[in-house]
């Protein structure tokens, strides 16, 4: 099977190597970025504009992501509420969010832009609701 | 104020018909009627909870319930007429509506003008020819999706996608999500059908294997689905002996594309292009038959919600002025289709007005140059069947077109070079 996602490959011991597609434009270079024992990114090649380059840096220095599901409701007709984070999380605490949003229960009314879970795992990031639940 | 007076009836109120029924209503006419199936506003932006919706329209990334909302709220504001719940069953040429509901009945009405915004459905089994048995188990992305993240239903444990769809990927991450274990995601081309975006942010992410020429050659299960067979398949798309593997699994999601929902279109005379599935219109969104007009997924099948909205606008706004009895710019212009062009939208325009070309090509090229006719030539780095086209053409662009007709081309840089 080929596998079409990133791998950390090690390489010769110390450098390792980063494998980050560009989402900038329909192009989606793969790029590659050679890391030295520092975690400092040493190389960067695959990228075709500035534009991408900066990004793929971005994306292995800071990788985060706007964080979507739905959490159950109670005494309400809808069985779930879809919400977000207000601000992008940590690409890499994604199933910690997921585990901690499966224990919460919501009431009716909720407005939507409504704080569900505040302070998300410790990380100053709000749970909000995308929509509004009536009863 | 009777239902069945309407200056403009929209049918359909997702991020199309919403969109329509507020451009038509802030373009003057007063009576503005949407016809919605289902309890509430919004069609498919309900089960859409991820985000990316709205980071051209409004700048900000929304999820699809808070983009919906935001229109919502708009037509609430206007105080534009609604019949929820209520189905529409015919549209004449002659542009009488009849729809039901179970509070008043069978409803006929004659509006001066209509929105057609029904948007698309998927591609269902039926329409695939997949060899196999017949169990349970086999869903379309967007039925899954609305179990999933509507009525809290998890289809099954052990998935596996056929296509690489935005919705297909979309539901491989929100699966995972959920605790399911999504096997792969199988697609017949060499690359992946959706937007590269989601195919990072759902499937790199959670290290969900995406096999590019693939595909489901055998359905395997009587009850409940229990295995499917995946190939590896040639360049004419066929399987290629010996390269059989069986994936165990419980669930086969179908994300294999979308089909313009035209069966009202077509009751009412309205011609469709074979080429997009959808009503043949002018750069106003007009069909062939006077005072119908369409926007949005009806017409054809966008990436992006944002764009739905803006072309429905543009229907909106064009069933206002045709209410007002403004004049509408006729002359028409056709365009072309050219080399590794499969569609255009719109297929006419006036030629004396700005306009937005909406294309999609044939197949993926890179280094590669636009063309529209002599007027437009743009270099683009790569073209790709799953990344929709937008060309601006301004008024003073339009006036140097000397013919009836503009062809639309992609050129590529090899054959520049040799010829």
């Amino acid at each position: 099977m080929r596998l079409n996602y990133p791998l950390r490959v090690q390489k010769g011991g110390k450098m390792v190597e980063e494998n980050i597609v560009c989402i900038g434009c329909p192009l989606g270079c793969r790029t590659s970025l050679r890391i030295d024992h520092h975690g400092d990114v040493a190389k960067i090649t695959g990228y075709k504009c500035k534009e991408g380059r900066q990004y793929v840096l971005e994306e292995y220095r800071n990788p985060v992501r706007i964080f979507t599901t739905t959490v159950l409701t109670e005494k309400s007709s809808r069985p779930l509420l879809p919400v977000r984070t207000n601000r992008p999380i940590l690409k890499s605490r994604l199933k910690e969010a997921t585990l901690t949003l499966v224990r919460v229960k919501v009431k009716p009314p909720v407005k939507v832009g409504r704080v569900i879970l505040p302070n998300l795992l410790n990380s100053g990031v709000d749970v909000v609701a995308t929509d509004d639940l009536l009863e | 104020m009777k239902y069945s007076d309407a200056d403009v009836a929209v049918i359909g109120s997702g991020p199309a018909g919403m969109a329509a029924a507020i451009r038509a209503k802030e373009e003057g006419a007063e009576h503005v009627l949407i016809l919605e199936r289902q309890e509430q506003l919004g069609g498919l932006l309900h089960q859409c909870v991820h985000n990316g919706f709205g980071l051209f329209y409004f700048g900000q990334d929304l999820t699809g319930p808070e983009y919906g909302h935001r229109f919502a709220e708009k037509v609430r504001d206007l105080g534009i007429r609604m019949l929820l719940e209520t189905m529409v069953t015919r549209i004449s040429p002659d542009r009488q509506i009849t729809a039901v509901n179970n509070r008043e009945g069978v409803l006929c009405l004659t509006p001066k003008s209509i929105v057609l915004a029904m948007g698309c459905r998927e591609r269902s089994r039926g329409q695939l020819n997949v060899p196999g048995t017949r169990p349970a188990g086999i869903f379309t992305a967007g039925t899954a999706q609305r179990f999933v993240n509507v009525e809290g239903w998890i289809p099954g444990k052990k998935i596996v996608v056929l296509g690489s769809g935005d919705i297909g990927m979309i539901m491989a991450r929100r699966l995972t999500i959920e605790g399911a274990d999504v096997k792969a995601v199988v697609e017949i081309l060499p690359y992946a059908g959706g937007l590269t975006r989601n195919e990072v942010q759902c499937l790199h992410d959670f290290n969900i294997p995406l096999l590019l020429e693939h595909t489901v050659t055998e359905i395997h299960g009587q009850q409940r689905l229990e295995a499917v067979t995946i190939a590896k398949v040639n360049k004419d798309k066929k399987p290629v002996n010996g390269t059989e593997q069986m994936i165990e699994c419980d669930t086969l999601l179908l994300s294999v594309g979308l089909i313009p929902e035209n069966e009202l279109s077509r009751m009412a005379g309205v011609a469709l292009d074979p080429l997009t599935g959808g009503p043949v219109v002018d750069q106003w969104r007009e069909t062939n038959v006077s005072g119908i007009f369409a926007g949005g997924n009806v017409v054809h099948v966008h990436d992006l919600v944002d764009d739905v909205s803006w072309e429905a606008e543009i229907a909106g706004s064009s069933a206002a002025r045709f209410v007002k009895k403004e004049e509408m710019e006729k002359e028409k212009k056709i365009l072309k289709l050219g080399r590794n062009i499969r569609y255009v939208v719109p297929q006419t325009i006036s030629a004396q007005h700005d306009v937005t070309l909406y294309a999609r090509v044939r197949d993926m090229e890179e280094h590669v140059t636009l063309k529209v006719g002599d007027i437009v030539s743009k270099s683009l780095r790569v073209v790709k069947p799953g990344e929709m086209l937008k060309i601006d053409l301004s008024r003073s662009q339009l006036k140097q077109l000397k013919d009836d007709a503009a062809e639309l081309s992609i050129e590529s840089a090899k054959r520049r070079q040799n010829g």
